[in-house]
Protein backbone atom coordinates (compact mmCIF):
# COMPACT_ATOMS: atom_id res chain seq x y z
CA UNK A 1 0.00 0.00 0.00
CA UNK A 2 1.38 3.20 -0.97
CA UNK A 3 2.17 6.12 1.49
CA UNK A 4 -0.58 8.37 -0.19
CA UNK A 5 -3.14 5.32 0.68
CA UNK A 6 -1.99 5.39 3.77
CA UNK A 7 -2.62 8.88 4.96
CA UNK A 8 -5.74 10.11 7.33
CA UNK A 9 -8.96 11.62 5.92
CA UNK A 10 -7.29 14.80 7.50
CA UNK A 11 -3.84 14.63 6.04
CA UNK A 12 -4.90 14.26 2.35
CA UNK A 13 -7.45 16.85 3.07
CA UNK A 14 -5.10 19.41 4.14
CA UNK A 15 -2.95 18.09 0.90
CA UNK A 16 -5.67 19.42 -1.47
CA UNK A 17 -6.44 22.45 0.24
CA UNK A 18 -2.45 23.20 0.11
CA UNK A 19 -2.99 23.06 -3.59
CA UNK A 20 -1.90 18.81 -4.12
CA UNK A 21 -5.05 18.34 -6.26
CA UNK A 22 -4.26 15.31 -6.93
CA UNK A 23 -4.63 13.71 -3.53
CA UNK A 24 -8.03 14.25 -3.78
CA UNK A 25 -8.05 10.88 -6.10
CA UNK A 26 -7.17 8.70 -2.54
CA UNK A 27 -10.24 10.51 -1.10
CA UNK A 28 -12.54 9.23 -3.86
CA UNK A 29 -10.90 5.52 -4.51
CA UNK A 30 -11.29 5.49 -0.45
CA UNK A 31 -15.28 6.21 -0.68
CA UNK A 32 -16.34 5.68 -4.13
CA UNK A 33 -18.47 2.42 -3.33
CA UNK A 34 -18.58 3.45 0.50
CA UNK A 35 -21.95 5.08 -0.67
CA UNK A 36 -22.81 4.32 -3.54
CA UNK A 37 -25.70 1.57 -2.39
CA UNK A 38 -27.35 3.81 -0.41
CA UNK A 39 -27.42 6.23 -3.60
CA UNK A 40 -28.90 3.54 -5.88
CA UNK A 41 -31.86 2.51 -3.27
CA UNK A 42 -32.66 6.45 -2.27
CA UNK A 43 -33.13 7.25 -6.37
CA UNK A 44 -33.54 3.65 -8.01
CA UNK A 45 -31.30 3.93 -10.29
CA UNK A 46 -27.97 2.73 -10.89
CA UNK A 47 -26.84 5.59 -13.41
CA UNK A 48 -28.80 8.03 -11.31
CA UNK A 49 -26.43 7.28 -8.37
CA UNK A 50 -23.35 7.05 -9.87
CA UNK A 51 -24.07 10.71 -11.34
CA UNK A 52 -25.14 11.38 -7.32
CA UNK A 53 -21.98 10.13 -6.13
CA UNK A 54 -19.98 12.24 -8.80
CA UNK A 55 -21.36 15.43 -8.18
CA UNK A 56 -20.88 14.51 -4.74
CA UNK A 57 -17.29 14.57 -5.12
CA UNK A 58 -17.21 17.37 -7.01
CA UNK A 59 -19.14 19.17 -4.64
CA UNK A 60 -17.52 18.37 -2.33
CA UNK A 61 -14.20 19.37 -3.54
CA UNK A 62 -15.56 23.08 -4.50
CA UNK A 63 -16.59 23.40 -0.67
CA UNK A 64 -13.65 21.62 1.02
CA UNK A 65 -12.40 24.91 2.69
CA UNK A 66 -15.85 24.47 4.35
CA UNK A 67 -15.15 21.04 6.00
CA UNK A 68 -14.16 21.92 9.72
CA UNK A 69 -13.08 18.52 10.59
CA UNK A 70 -10.93 16.92 7.84
CA UNK A 71 -10.92 13.42 9.84
CA UNK A 72 -14.55 13.10 9.33
CA UNK A 73 -14.27 13.85 5.62
CA UNK A 74 -16.49 10.96 4.88
CA UNK A 75 -19.50 11.91 6.85
CA UNK A 76 -19.12 15.11 5.59
CA UNK A 77 -19.62 13.39 1.80
CA UNK A 78 -22.56 11.52 3.22
CA UNK A 79 -24.00 14.97 4.27
CA UNK A 80 -23.30 16.17 0.59
CA UNK A 81 -24.46 13.06 -1.33
CA UNK A 82 -27.75 13.13 0.74
CA UNK A 83 -28.36 16.72 -0.10
CA UNK A 84 -28.12 15.90 -3.58
CA UNK A 85 -30.39 12.59 -3.50
CA UNK A 86 -33.45 14.85 -1.41
CA UNK A 87 -32.82 17.61 -4.67
CA UNK A 88 -33.24 14.89 -7.65
CA UNK A 89 -36.15 13.68 -6.13
CA UNK A 90 -37.48 16.79 -5.43
CA UNK A 91 -36.30 18.11 -9.18
CA UNK A 92 -38.25 15.08 -10.20
CA UNK A 93 -41.35 15.61 -8.36
CA UNK A 94 -41.66 19.55 -9.81
CA UNK A 95 -41.10 18.17 -13.22
CA UNK A 96 -43.51 15.71 -12.56
CA UNK A 97 -42.48 12.64 -13.21
CA UNK A 98 -40.99 10.83 -10.31
CA UNK A 99 -38.65 7.88 -9.11
CA UNK A 100 -38.36 5.14 -10.97
CA UNK A 101 -37.04 1.60 -9.52
CA UNK A 102 -35.02 0.07 -12.35
CA UNK A 103 -33.85 -3.29 -12.70
CA UNK A 104 -30.20 -2.34 -12.43
CA UNK A 105 -30.45 -1.02 -9.11
CA UNK A 106 -31.92 -4.00 -7.64
CA UNK A 107 -31.95 -7.62 -7.14
CA UNK A 108 -30.99 -9.40 -10.15
CA UNK A 109 -32.39 -12.29 -11.52
CA UNK A 110 -28.54 -14.02 -11.67
CA UNK A 111 -28.34 -13.36 -7.93
CA UNK A 112 -27.09 -16.34 -6.45
CA UNK A 113 -28.83 -16.58 -3.53
CA UNK A 114 -32.51 -15.72 -4.54
CA UNK A 115 -35.13 -17.75 -6.02
CA UNK A 116 -37.91 -16.17 -8.23
CA UNK A 117 -40.44 -15.44 -5.68
CA UNK A 118 -37.52 -13.84 -3.65
CA UNK A 119 -36.62 -11.73 -6.67
CA UNK A 120 -40.31 -10.57 -7.31
CA UNK A 121 -40.72 -9.70 -3.79
CA UNK A 122 -37.36 -7.58 -3.67
CA UNK A 123 -38.85 -6.03 -6.71
CA UNK A 124 -41.98 -5.14 -5.02
CA UNK A 125 -40.39 -3.62 -2.54
CA UNK A 126 -38.23 -1.52 -4.62
CA UNK A 127 -40.78 0.20 -6.64
CA UNK A 128 -42.38 0.41 -2.87
CA UNK A 129 -39.46 2.01 -1.39
CA UNK A 130 -39.33 4.67 -4.56
CA UNK A 131 -42.50 5.80 -3.20
CA UNK A 132 -41.92 7.32 0.17
CA UNK A 133 -41.18 10.19 0.77
CA UNK A 134 -36.98 10.76 0.49
CA UNK A 135 -36.37 11.18 4.40
CA UNK A 136 -38.32 8.19 5.24
CA UNK A 137 -36.26 6.27 2.29
CA UNK A 138 -33.73 7.77 4.37
CA UNK A 139 -34.33 6.26 6.97
CA UNK A 140 -35.19 2.94 6.04
CA UNK A 141 -32.32 2.36 3.70
CA UNK A 142 -30.05 3.35 6.22
CA UNK A 143 -31.29 0.87 9.13
CA UNK A 144 -32.12 -1.69 7.11
CA UNK A 145 -29.99 -1.57 3.99
CA UNK A 146 -27.05 0.29 5.70
CA UNK A 147 -27.44 -2.39 8.58
CA UNK A 148 -27.23 1.14 10.96
CA UNK A 149 -28.96 1.47 14.22
CA UNK A 150 -30.93 4.70 15.12
CA UNK A 151 -28.17 6.27 16.96
CA UNK A 152 -25.96 5.97 14.59
CA UNK A 153 -28.40 7.09 12.14
CA UNK A 154 -29.06 10.49 14.15
CA UNK A 155 -25.26 10.98 14.47
CA UNK A 156 -24.98 11.06 10.50
CA UNK A 157 -28.31 13.68 9.94
CA UNK A 158 -28.36 15.32 12.24
CA UNK A 159 -32.14 14.59 13.35
CA UNK A 160 -33.38 12.74 16.79
CA UNK A 161 -33.90 9.50 17.14
CA UNK A 162 -37.44 10.16 18.26
CA UNK A 163 -37.80 11.52 14.65
CA UNK A 164 -36.15 9.49 12.83
CA UNK A 165 -38.33 6.52 14.34
CA UNK A 166 -41.51 8.39 14.09
CA UNK A 167 -40.61 8.73 10.22
CA UNK A 168 -39.68 4.86 10.02
CA UNK A 169 -43.08 3.53 12.08
CA UNK A 170 -44.87 5.91 8.94
CA UNK A 171 -42.44 4.13 5.98
CA UNK A 172 -43.76 1.01 7.47
CA UNK A 173 -47.20 1.51 6.73
CA UNK A 174 -46.98 3.32 3.87
CA UNK A 175 -44.77 0.24 2.93
CA UNK A 176 -47.44 -1.74 4.24
CA UNK A 177 -50.27 0.11 1.89
CA UNK A 178 -47.78 0.06 -1.13
CA UNK A 179 -46.79 -3.73 -1.04
CA UNK A 180 -51.11 -4.64 -1.37
CA UNK A 181 -51.16 -2.03 -4.16
CA UNK A 182 -48.20 -3.75 -6.38
CA UNK A 183 -49.65 -7.40 -5.10
CA UNK B 1 -58.38 0.53 3.45
CA UNK B 2 -55.03 -1.15 4.50
CA UNK B 3 -54.65 -1.58 8.40
CA UNK B 4 -51.38 0.26 9.49
CA UNK B 5 -49.12 -2.12 11.60
CA UNK B 6 -49.54 -3.01 15.26
CA UNK B 7 -46.86 -0.48 17.57
CA UNK B 8 -45.32 -3.80 18.87
CA UNK B 9 -44.95 -4.98 14.99
CA UNK B 10 -42.94 -1.81 14.29
CA UNK B 11 -40.70 -2.76 17.55
CA UNK B 12 -40.22 -6.11 15.87
CA UNK B 13 -39.19 -4.21 12.60
CA UNK B 14 -37.01 -1.72 13.95
CA UNK B 15 -35.52 -5.37 16.47
CA UNK B 16 -36.48 -4.02 19.69
CA UNK B 17 -38.74 -7.42 19.99
CA UNK B 18 -38.10 -10.67 18.39
CA UNK B 19 -41.55 -12.38 17.57
CA UNK B 20 -42.16 -14.60 20.16
CA UNK B 21 -42.13 -11.37 22.45
CA UNK B 22 -45.63 -11.02 20.29
CA UNK B 23 -48.77 -11.40 21.66
CA UNK B 24 -50.18 -14.81 19.74
CA UNK B 25 -52.62 -12.56 17.73
CA UNK B 26 -50.03 -10.26 16.86
CA UNK B 27 -47.48 -13.35 15.35
CA UNK B 28 -49.38 -13.47 12.27
CA UNK B 29 -48.89 -9.48 11.61
CA UNK B 30 -45.44 -9.43 12.21
CA UNK B 31 -44.15 -12.75 10.29
CA UNK B 32 -46.13 -10.79 7.25
CA UNK B 33 -44.13 -7.70 8.45
CA UNK B 34 -40.74 -9.79 8.56
CA UNK B 35 -41.04 -10.85 5.22
CA UNK B 36 -40.91 -7.26 4.28
CA UNK B 37 -37.49 -6.76 5.47
CA UNK B 38 -36.43 -10.09 4.25
CA UNK B 39 -36.69 -8.69 0.43
CA UNK B 40 -34.83 -5.99 1.48
CA UNK B 41 -31.98 -6.45 -1.17
CA UNK B 42 -28.60 -5.67 0.77
CA UNK B 43 -25.91 -6.70 -1.97
CA UNK B 44 -23.21 -4.44 -2.96
CA UNK B 45 -23.45 -1.78 -5.91
CA UNK B 46 -20.68 -1.27 -7.64
CA UNK B 47 -19.81 1.53 -9.33
CA UNK B 48 -18.06 1.35 -13.37
CA UNK B 49 -14.46 1.07 -13.60
CA UNK B 50 -14.24 4.90 -15.01
CA UNK B 51 -15.71 6.30 -12.09
CA UNK B 52 -12.72 8.33 -10.78
CA UNK B 53 -11.04 8.64 -13.72
CA UNK B 54 -14.55 10.88 -14.21
CA UNK B 55 -14.17 12.54 -10.61
CA UNK B 56 -10.38 13.78 -11.49
CA UNK B 57 -11.04 14.78 -14.53
CA UNK B 58 -13.54 17.32 -13.25
CA UNK B 59 -11.66 18.06 -10.29
CA UNK B 60 -8.64 19.14 -12.11
CA UNK B 61 -10.61 21.02 -14.43
CA UNK B 62 -12.61 23.11 -11.80
CA UNK B 63 -8.72 22.98 -9.74
CA UNK B 64 -7.57 25.53 -12.19
CA UNK B 65 -10.91 27.74 -12.75
CA UNK B 66 -10.30 31.53 -11.92
CA UNK B 67 -12.71 30.90 -8.89
CA UNK B 68 -11.07 28.47 -7.28
CA UNK B 69 -7.25 30.21 -7.94
CA UNK B 70 -9.23 33.26 -6.40
CA UNK B 71 -10.61 31.45 -3.31
CA UNK B 72 -7.21 29.75 -2.49
CA UNK B 73 -5.33 33.37 -2.53
CA UNK B 74 -7.88 34.16 0.25
CA UNK B 75 -7.29 31.23 2.18
CA UNK B 76 -3.65 29.82 1.25
CA UNK B 77 -0.70 30.71 3.83
CA UNK B 78 1.69 32.87 2.34
CA UNK B 79 5.01 33.85 4.11
CA UNK B 80 5.42 37.14 5.28
CA UNK B 81 6.68 38.56 8.22
CA UNK B 82 4.99 41.06 10.48
CA UNK B 83 5.22 42.38 14.02
CA UNK B 84 2.53 41.75 16.82
CA UNK B 85 1.50 44.72 18.65
CA UNK B 86 -1.11 44.36 21.32
CA UNK B 87 -2.61 47.91 21.72
CA UNK B 88 -4.41 48.58 24.84
CA UNK B 89 -8.09 48.92 24.28
CA UNK B 90 -8.61 47.23 21.00
CA UNK B 91 -10.81 45.06 22.46
CA UNK B 92 -13.79 46.49 22.72
CA UNK B 93 -15.93 46.62 25.94
CA UNK B 94 -19.13 45.33 24.76
CA UNK B 95 -17.30 42.19 23.73
CA UNK B 96 -16.07 41.40 26.42
CA UNK B 97 -19.62 41.83 28.44
CA UNK B 98 -21.37 40.19 25.57
CA UNK B 99 -21.45 36.00 26.25
CA UNK B 100 -19.16 35.80 23.11
CA UNK B 101 -17.47 38.13 20.57
CA UNK B 102 -15.33 38.99 17.85
CA UNK B 103 -13.50 41.78 18.23
CA UNK B 104 -11.95 43.10 15.13
CA UNK B 105 -9.08 45.84 15.18
CA UNK B 106 -9.23 47.38 12.49
CA UNK B 107 -5.05 48.68 12.35
CA UNK B 108 -2.76 47.34 9.97
CA UNK B 109 0.48 45.99 10.60
CA UNK B 110 2.58 48.85 11.45
CA UNK B 111 5.87 49.46 13.35
CA UNK B 112 6.77 46.73 15.99
CA UNK B 113 7.27 47.99 19.57
CA UNK B 114 11.09 48.07 21.23
CA UNK B 115 11.97 44.85 22.31
CA UNK B 116 8.95 43.17 20.26
CA UNK B 117 9.86 40.50 18.50
CA UNK B 118 8.57 39.53 15.01
CA UNK B 119 6.68 36.49 14.04
CA UNK B 120 5.49 34.45 11.10
CA UNK B 121 1.91 35.05 10.18
CA UNK B 122 0.02 34.43 7.11
CA UNK B 123 -0.89 37.08 4.64
CA UNK B 124 0.69 40.57 3.20
CA UNK B 125 -2.23 42.57 3.62
CA UNK B 126 -3.57 41.47 6.98
CA UNK B 127 -5.76 43.01 9.19
CA UNK B 128 -5.70 41.60 13.00
CA UNK B 129 -8.86 40.21 13.86
CA UNK B 130 -9.29 39.38 18.10
CA UNK B 131 -11.46 36.95 18.68
CA UNK B 132 -12.90 36.55 22.60
CA UNK B 133 -15.08 34.13 23.98
CA UNK B 134 -16.79 34.42 27.08
CA UNK B 135 -16.54 30.21 28.11
CA UNK B 136 -15.40 30.04 32.31
CA UNK B 137 -16.32 26.35 32.18
CA UNK B 138 -13.91 25.39 29.12
CA UNK B 139 -10.57 24.09 29.93
CA UNK B 140 -9.60 24.71 26.21
CA UNK B 141 -10.77 27.12 23.39
CA UNK B 142 -9.97 27.47 19.77
CA UNK B 143 -11.03 29.30 16.66
CA UNK B 144 -11.13 27.23 13.45
CA UNK B 145 -12.04 28.34 9.96
CA UNK B 146 -11.42 28.87 6.55
CA UNK B 147 -8.50 30.95 7.38
CA UNK B 148 -6.66 28.14 8.41
CA UNK B 149 -8.13 25.17 7.13
CA UNK B 150 -10.61 24.27 10.43
CA UNK B 151 -7.46 22.88 12.24
CA UNK B 152 -8.64 22.88 15.96
CA UNK B 153 -5.10 23.33 16.80
CA UNK B 154 -4.01 25.91 15.21
CA UNK B 155 -5.28 28.80 16.65
CA UNK B 156 -5.92 28.50 20.67
CA UNK B 157 -7.10 30.80 22.12
CA UNK B 158 -5.53 32.31 26.03
CA UNK B 159 -7.35 33.11 28.72
CA UNK B 160 -7.72 36.68 29.55
CA UNK B 161 -7.36 36.99 33.55
CA UNK B 162 -9.36 35.19 35.38
CA UNK B 163 -12.98 35.92 34.61
CA UNK B 164 -13.54 33.45 32.14
CA UNK B 165 -12.71 35.47 28.73
CA UNK B 166 -10.41 33.85 26.17
CA UNK B 167 -8.91 35.31 23.54
CA UNK B 168 -6.61 35.58 20.23
CA UNK B 169 -5.17 37.86 17.80
CA UNK B 170 -4.47 36.77 14.44
CA UNK B 171 -4.05 38.49 11.18
CA UNK B 172 -6.29 37.19 8.38
CA UNK B 173 -6.07 38.16 4.99
CA UNK B 174 -8.27 40.37 2.91
CA UNK B 175 -11.49 38.83 1.84
CA UNK B 176 -14.62 36.78 3.73
CA UNK B 177 -13.83 33.81 6.23
CA UNK B 178 -15.85 31.34 8.50
CA UNK B 179 -15.19 30.28 11.53
CA UNK B 180 -16.34 28.73 14.64
CA UNK B 181 -15.22 28.54 17.82
CA UNK B 182 -14.04 24.90 19.39
CA UNK B 183 -14.49 24.20 23.58
CA UNK B 184 -12.96 21.67 25.03
CA UNK B 185 -11.62 19.84 21.71
CA UNK B 186 -14.86 18.38 20.34
CA UNK B 187 -17.71 21.70 20.73
CA UNK B 188 -18.24 23.23 17.72
CA UNK B 189 -19.68 26.79 18.83
CA UNK B 190 -20.90 29.74 16.23
CA UNK B 191 -19.69 32.83 17.62
CA UNK B 192 -22.95 34.47 19.89
CA UNK B 193 -21.80 37.92 18.70
CA UNK B 194 -22.41 36.70 14.95
CA UNK B 195 -25.30 35.99 13.26
CA UNK B 196 -23.99 32.93 11.17
CA UNK B 197 -24.31 31.25 7.65
CA UNK B 198 -25.61 27.62 7.35
CA UNK B 199 -22.87 25.95 6.08
CA UNK B 200 -24.95 24.00 3.95
CA UNK B 201 -25.29 20.75 5.22
CA UNK B 202 -27.29 22.15 8.53
CA UNK B 203 -24.79 23.81 11.06
CA UNK B 204 -24.04 27.71 11.54
CA UNK B 205 -20.74 28.90 11.03
CA UNK B 206 -19.79 32.46 11.87
CA UNK B 207 -18.90 35.25 8.75
CA UNK B 208 -16.01 37.78 8.90
CA UNK B 209 -15.22 40.22 6.16
CA UNK B 210 -11.82 41.40 6.07
CA UNK B 211 -11.09 44.40 4.23
CA UNK B 212 -8.24 47.14 3.85
CA UNK B 213 -10.27 49.24 6.12
CA UNK B 214 -11.22 46.75 8.55
CA UNK B 215 -12.78 44.02 9.20
CA UNK B 216 -16.62 43.21 10.27
CA UNK B 217 -19.02 40.27 10.90
CA UNK B 218 -21.58 39.33 9.06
Amino acid sequence: MGQREQATDGEVVRAVLAGDVEQYAVLVHRYRDRYARFAARMLGSLDAAEDAVQDAFVRAFDQLAQCREPAKFAGWLFLILRNRCFAEQRRRTREGRGLEATDEAIAGPDRPDGNVEQIEQAHALERALVDLTPEQREVFVLKHVEGLAYDEIAGMTGATVASLKMRMHRAYDRLRELLKEHT
Amino acid sequence: MTKTYHPSVKRLLDGELSLSDLPLELRGEGAEALRLLGAVDRAPVALSAQFEARVMTEVRRRAGSPMRRFWRGLVEPRDIELRLRLRPGIVWGAALAAAAALALLLTRPSQAPEGARPVRLAARDSVYVRFVLYAPTARRVAVAGTFNQWDQNASPLARVGGGGVWAITLALPQGHHQYAFVVDGGQWVPDPAAPGVDDGFGRRNSMVAVTARGARIL
